[in-house]
């Protein structure tokens, strides 16, 4: 059993029936809908026979319409203008068959290869020349379509396997029926194919049909694993070809890992915080609840122990108190929970603590992902403790929006000015925590004031 | 104070934690109220309000099945459908959007504090007492943050820092006594303090605790 995996997956799972799989292999759904692809490939392969009549097309019409000049190099300069709208078409054109051919192996083989970055339009005559000539992925369909067209041979030749040998298969079955005259009656002999196109044989007995059936039965034996071969050729080449190539694929998949990795942090971060309310800080608010309850009845008049107790439970109190404290601030520092809320609320309560007033205005249509919601916030709250703490501001504003599919964070204030992303404040690590998401921090700040800090950031991760 | 702090309440408890749920009602029957039903989320808070009547309802922000806001909306149900009932909210964070949708157009019976206040029973009792009584209780951080997010901060920043401390106390909730009491003054120089504080904020003498308050918010939110 000379296959490989790619061809069948027989190999890799030992044989069920009885039947060893070079006598099974005709009659799976495999090679059923390998076959399929093989007839579809005719038609789609040789298309590209019609390219040279686009270029000769209008180069023959002109050399036409001027019989006066000589004919070859008004062809000649009749080309020119041909191949350049080829240029510009070929991709083009490559690009939409190469979306069939997608198709047609994503339903057939169960090869789904997923489209190439989309093409991106110049503008005018010379910069759609240009995006033609540029256009990597329009230009790997081109070179498909190309392949294609000598794979198209073999695939037809597969078909033609397929076909021809049931065809041969049948001579036996019908012979009888047509060919049962008297004897002496001599009749033309019927020609049967050969496993070579173009090659057919006499068939002029009753015993000659069981040879055409032999011939018939090697090559539907034989015509799986033709199919198959070129089939795996042809995949291997569509995913080299017709995808998205493997830095542009290699991109997609770290972007989408990137956003993955991205939200599940926030997620986490989040789930943190709720085991946190719902189970630390509930006992030791219980706690510091019972200790005020236990110090109520412990009264300090008259017996000593009984006031040391009551100190004791005094500091225990307190202490519960400050650790609920502190935790609140470490969770507010994790994920707000009021995030869930949305920004405005959030912000709202951000923008209410700090020591300058704020004037905040938040306007979301939509709501962003929660990943995206918690930079924008902590982008904030750095932001109003800089302005807080460095401006000197007596004013500051808060202004969330979406623009342009983008959520836009401006924080100003009135302050001093001079901020520098590059002077190791925390605008730099704040650049770096909105480009994990791929958006950009724009600093305003002359000195002197007013500094403006705008952060764009993607509605989702 | 005490005498106000005792007198039994009729109280339901809406609170998903089970732990600090049974602790509020131990506490508060201690203290000789008497809790209708603890419930462990918003639709039966409304329900177990509406069944019982109770003089006040202490609510929890977060609960089932959401775990957001869900107590803050119930609790702004029943300010709409029962305003017979204070509604005291609890919660492990304060939020100023969260507070000004309660204090929305009447402080009547309303109070918003962090749990950690419990840990202060007398405090709480008396703030729990407050409330049902149609006062007001908010959480000093609360009152901070309102302060912080008002917008007519020329005015403020007339006030010395004692009439702001003074403002703020007001906010809370408290009466000239309780405010005299915290400060460690007398209610006469309290009361010296609001005079010249509705003053600077040109803001109409009242009487009452309650309309001072309403006051004091209308002030902060405008």
């Amino acid at each position: 059993m000379a296959r490989t995996g790619q061809v069948t997956p027989t190999t890799a799972t030992p044989p069920r029936g009885r039947q060893p799989a070079a006598l099974r292999a005709p009659f799976t759904r495999r090679a059923r809908l390998e076959l399929l692809f093989c007839l579809a490939a005719i038609p789609l392969g040789f298309c590209l026979l019609l390219v040279p009549y686009w270029v000769a097309g209008p180069a023959l019409a002109v050399a036409l319409l001027a019989p006066a000049y000589d004919s070859t190099w008004v062809a000649a300069a009749a080309a020119i203008p041909a191949i350049l709208l080829l240029v510009v078409l070929a991709t083009r054109i490559a690009r939409r068959l190469g979306v069939v051919h997608r198709r047609l192996a994503a339903r057939l083989l169960g090869e789904r290869v997923p489209p190439p970055p989309p093409l991106r339009p110049g503008r005018g005559v010379a910069g759609r020349l240009a995006a033609g000539l540029g256009d990597g992925p329009g230009w790997r369909a081109v070179a498909y379509q190309l392949l294609k067209l000598p794979l198209a041979v073999v695939e037809a030749y597969a078909a033609f396997l397929w076909v021809a040998g049931l065809a041969n298969l049948s001579y036996p079955f019908w012979w009888g029926l047509f060919r049962n005259h008297p004897p002496g009656v001599t009749l033309d002999p019927v020609p049967a194919a050969l496993p070579f196109p173009g090659r057919l044989f006499p068939v002029a007995t009753f015993a000659g049909t069981f040879a055409a059936f032999a011939a018939g039965a090697a090559m539907v034996l034989a015509a799986p694993w033709v199919t198959g071969a070129v089939v795996s050729a042809d995949r291997r080449l569509l995913r080299r070809l017709l995808g998205p190539g493997r830095l542009a694929q290699r991109v997609r998949d770290l972007e989408q890992t990137r956003a993955l990795a991205v939200d599940d942090a926030a997620a986490r971060l989040r789930q943190v915080e709720r085991d946190l309310h719902d189970g630390a800080q509930i006992r030791l608010a219980t706690m510091a609840m019972q200790l005020g309850m236990a110090r109520e009845k412990l009264d300090d008049e008259g017996d000593p122990e009984v006031r040391q107790a009551r100190e004791l439970v005094d500091e225990a109190h307190r202490a519960a108190k400050d650790a609920l404290a502190e935790l609140r601030d470490l969770v507010r520092g994790i994920h707000p929970p009021v995030l869930d809320n949305g920004l405005a609320d959030a912000l709202a309560t951000l923008a209410a603590g700090g020591g300058i007033p704020v004037q905040l205005t938040c306007d979301l249509p939509r709501r962003p992902t929660p990943a995206i919601e918690t930079i924008a916030y902590f982008c904030a709250a750095e932001l109003l403790a800089n302005a807080a703490k460095h401006s000197h501001a007596t004013r500051v504003t808060v202004q969330v929006a979406e623009r342009d599919g983008e959520l836009v964070l401006a924080v100003g204030d009135d302050g001093a000015g001079g901020a520098d992303p590059a002077a190791g404040s925390g605008l730099a690590g704040l650049a770096q925590r909105v480009r994990t998401v791929d958006g950009r921090l724009e600093v305003a700040s002359p000195p002197g004031g007013p500094t403006t800090v705008t952060a764009v950031l993607p509605l989702r991760a | 104070m005490t005498a106000v702090a005792d007198a039994p309440l009729r109280v339901v408890i809406a609170e998903d934690a089970a732990l600090f749920r049974e602790g509020l009602v131990r506490l508060l029957s201690e203290r000789g109220h008497r809790v209708c039903a603890a419930v462990a989320d918003g639709q039966a808070l409304l329900d177990a309000v509406a069944a019982h009547r109770p003089d006040v309802a202490v609510v929890d922000v977060r609960m089932p099945p959401t775990r957001t806001d869900e107590g803050l909306r119930a609790a702004l149900e029943l300010r709409r459908d029962h305003p017979g009932t204070g509604v005291l909210v609890l919660s492990q964070y304060v939020e100023t959007r969260y507070a000004a949708r309660l204090l929305e157009g009447n402080a009547a019976g309303v109070g918003y504090l962090l749990k950690d206040r419990v840990a202060d029973v007398a405090e709480f009792a008396d703030a729990l007492a407050r409330v049902a009584a149609g006062g007001t209780a908010l959480d000093p951080e609360v009152v901070g943050q309102l302060l912080g997010a008002s917008r007519n901060t020329d005015d403020l920043a007339a006030l010395t820092p004692r009439e702001r401390e003074v403002l703020a106390l007001m906010g809370e909730g408290r009466s000239n006594a309780g405010i005299a009491a915290t400060l460690v003054v007398t209610t006469g120089v309290v009361e010296k303090h609001v005079a010249s504080i509705f003053g600077k904020l040109r803001l109409p003498p009242a009487e009452g605790d309650n309309r001072r308050v309403l006051a004091v918010l209308r002030y902060l939110r405008s």
